[in-house]
């Protein structure tokens, strides 16, 4: 292919954001997570990060940030195998096995890269891996790179994940992948049954809690808590660029497991350590969490039942999970885009999800809204729902 | 059960929501159907009748009637029950 042709290939369709003059991807942010946010000088309600907790400008955590630049600098220069290695890295594995209550943890650059690099390191030709319907592009990446037999089953639907485990008997490993919460829709993972099927059928379960960690279960230790599952036998990854107001990944479950990890992951063993002042502030984040969770924990569920109580009754159609997630229907492409620039019209910033992130013509406008927003911001928004975007979207 | 009405339960059972399937259903126009949801409709007919099917045999499928045509065409002995 000449080379003008192949450039050619990669362009992108802008014609819908053309049409609707309103671009919702790449906003240029200019403040850190406040409330409000700064967006090209305007001021807006943050209801689209998934800073949970709303710690990501708490000044305990910056604090803690910059001690972590003073004493190691900006980087390792090096991965973890190497040079990358700190004492508070081994700390931060420490206190997070402690916090999830797991034998041991390996901290990855990102949660993406922790999903990616797992399943080569876990999967061989001859074994199967079962996965939700509606788990997140870093495991099926993972999963499709290992070219063992995939097979998805229709998302929290144990019937059927119970018949693809019964007609599994020919293969050698079997492993179950599902997320905690799924995130476009806030949906919980029945994850104790899963486990329990896991058991019968002696597979492997494997979690991703990226949006479950800090946020469900009764003092935010995510989906291991929530579910009140004891001795895990499974495997368990998160972000810690969520609720936890970091950076990285984390894959954590038995001892054996994350020993294999450290040396023969190659996207753990291949790639530069996270930099000091992230695990520094991660650290506080998790000891913050200690004391106050319940606390933080609180707030965050009651601005999460307004809003869904509020849309409720002004009349949208919401995607009803248990997850401190609001999504509004939008449908198709087109009306999920412009009930996101209506809200932005608004000063309110929300996240859209349009194919190929959800399946075609299920376009949500997902709502999470911080723990560290004031009230005032939430009931300007509420007022908003209640007004203008009722005009504009219900007949 | 003849080898239409299999196809057409497996593949109900195989969708998110209860939607109604007849041989000219589209997959992707009637049925919202993504990758993952051919892979589950595509492991379940190989379950179904112990066969194996490449997922590039699949890729030409749009209707629900192609998958009956492709079936019988990779597996002659489908079409004789
Ligand atoms: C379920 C899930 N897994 C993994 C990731 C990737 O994590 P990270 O952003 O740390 O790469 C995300 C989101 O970004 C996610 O939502």
């Amino acid at each position: 292919m000449e080379f003008k042709e192949f450039y050619r290939s990669l362009e992108v369709d802008t014609s819908l954001a053309d049409e609707l003059n309103f671009n919702p991807y790449y906003l240029k942010i200019s403040s850190g997570l406040t409330d409000p946010i700064i967006i090209e000088g305007e001021e807006y309600i943050n209801l689209a990060s998934n800073n949970y907790l709303g710690l990501a400008f708490d000044d305990r955590v910056k604090k803690a940030m910059v001690e972590g630049i003073t004493k190691f600098g900006a980087s390792m220069c090096g991965t973890p195998i190497a040079t990358g290695y700190i004492d508070i890295y081994k700390t931060l594995e420490e206190k997070f096995s402690e916090f999830i209550n797991v034998e041991d943890t390996i901290i990855f650059p990102s949660g993406y890269q922790a999903n990616c690099a797992l399943f080569p390191v876990i999967a061989k030709k001859d074994d199967l891996i079962i996965m939700d319907h509606f788990a997140h592009a870093s495991l099926i990446h993972g999963i499709r790179s290992t070219g063992c037999k995939f097979r998805p089953f229709l998302h929290n639907n144990m019937a059927h994940l119970e018949k693809l485990l019964k007609s599994s008997n020919k293969y050698s490993n079997i492993f179950v992948v599902t997320e905690s919460v799924f995130s476009t829709e806030g949906s919980i993972a029945p994850f104790d049954e899963i486990v329990n099927l896991c058991q019968k059928y002696k597979a492997i379960p494997v979690i991703d809690d990226s949006h479950g960690i800090g946020v469900i279960g009764k003092t935010g230790r995510g989906i291991l808590e929530e579910k009140n599952i004891k001795d895990y036998f499974g495997i368990y990854t998160t972000s810690l660029g969520k609720a936890l107001a970091g950076a990285g990944g984390v894959i954590s479950g038995k001892k054996e497991l994350i020993r294999a990890l450290r040396y023969s992951c190659s996207g753990l063993i291949y790639s530069t350590a996270l930099p000091p002042p992230v695990i520094q502030g991660l650290l506080k984040v998790l000891e913050i969490l200690k004391e106050e969770s319940v606390q933080i924990l609180k707030k965050m569920w009651k601005y999460k039942k307004l809003i869904s109580k509020t849309l409720k009754e002004v009349g949208f159609k919401l995607a009803e999970g248990s997850a401190p997630i609001t999504s509004i229907i939008g449908g198709d492409t087109k009306t999920t885009v412009e009930i996101t620039k209506a809200l932005f019209k608004g000063k309110i910033l929300t996240t859209p999800f349009v194919p190929p992130s959800v399946p075609n013509n299920s376009g949500k406008i997902r709502i999470i809204a911080g723990a560290n927003l004031k009230k005032s911001s939430i009931d300007q928004a509420l007022d908003f729902f209640k007004t203008e975007l009722r005009k504009q979207f219900i007949k | 059960m003849d080898l239409e009405k299999k196809i057409i339960k497996i593949i109900e059972e195989n969708l998110e929501e209860e939607l109604k399937v007849t041989l000219k259903t589209d997959l992707r126009d009637d049925l919202n159907i993504d990758s993952l949801s051919t892979l589950m409709i595509i492991t379940a007919l190989e379950d179904e009748f112990s066969i194996t099917i490449k997922d590039t045999d699949f890729a030409e499928i749009k209707l629900v009637e192609d998958i009956i045509k492709l079936l019988k065409e990779i597996h002659p002995e489908l079409g004789e029950g």
